[in-house]
């Protein structure tokens, strides 16, 4: 395994595991902002936040799993 | 408030008598009319994300020769991602700046970068002034301006900014105050 190999897996591993800090922080802040403001679409837009956390987990464990696979 | 004829237009933008509630929201208080910006003015994210789309692909064909297709489809995903979430935080912005016009006040729900909370709010007896500003041709042909609420004393002045049908919406604001001041 080479230098740029290596340095990928670092760079994609740490993106992944931002990405899923990144999305618990805006489901927070939605959850905030839906008590802020109830309105007719807000059904959607929690649905949509939570969807976004559990992409980026799914994300983070087929990163990890992909670095011992490439 | 109920003979305005423009009931809900643009996207949401400009709800009359919406179900919307809001959390400091009184016994008896009735929201009127909810405001969102003008979904033109969101054009800048928008033909920003196509174009992400467009650069991602053609970064494609210059990415081959440096990658395996493992790294390539890990590179793809993540900036597609990178596109999604930049769309949806500028959903999520839109969404949730809002102007609410109630039966006891007028108040301006501010998101800054969806972490920062701003609240500014103007009871109806201390507003002095309302000003409408729509200017150019983009304003004047989707209808849309900003709306500046002058308040007495030291209270924070009101803006909506980029709202669509501000004539009518001052037009609400108006007769409300009327009915506030027995005119």
């Amino acid at each position: 395994m080479d230098f740029k190999d290596i340095a990928f897996k670092v760079v994609i591993s740490l993106f992944a595991i931002f990405y899923y800090l990144y999305a618990l922080v805006v489901s927070k802040q939605v959850k905030i902002m839906d008590k802020t403001l109830q309105d007719e679409h807000n059904g959607f837009i929690l649905f949509v936040t939570s969807l976004q956390v559990t992409i980026s987990l799914v994300i983070l464990i087929i990163v990890l799993l992909s670095i011992l696979i490439i | 408030m109920e003979n305005n004829n423009k009931k809900s237009s643009a996207f949401y933008s400009y709800s009359l008598n919406p179900q919307a509630k809001f959390d400091t929201q009184e016994d008896g208080e009735k929201v009127y009319l909810l405001l969102r910006s003008h979904p033109f003015t969101q054009i800048g994210w928008i033909l920003g994300s196509i174009l992400f789309f467009i650069l991602l692909f053609s970064f494609n064909f210059f990415i081959q020769s440096f990658f395996n297709p493992g790294q390539i489809f890990l590179i793809n995903l993540f900036f597609t991602i990178i596109i999604f979430s930049y769309i949806w935080f500028n959903i999520l912005n839109w969404y949730f700046n809002v102007g609410i016009i109630t039966s006891k006040r007028i108040i301006d729900i501010d998101f800054y970068a969806v972490l920062y909370k701003e609240i500014t709010n103007a009871q109806l007896g201390r507003i002095e002034d309302t000003t409408v500003k729509s200017g150019g041709y983009l304003e004047s042909f989707f209808d849309y301006g900003s709306i500046f609420v002058q308040t007495a004393g030291t209270e924070a002045n009101v803006e909506f900014i980029n709202v669509p049908h501000p004539s009518d919406a001052v037009q609400i604001i108006n007769k409300l105050l009327s009915k506030k001041h027995g005119l």
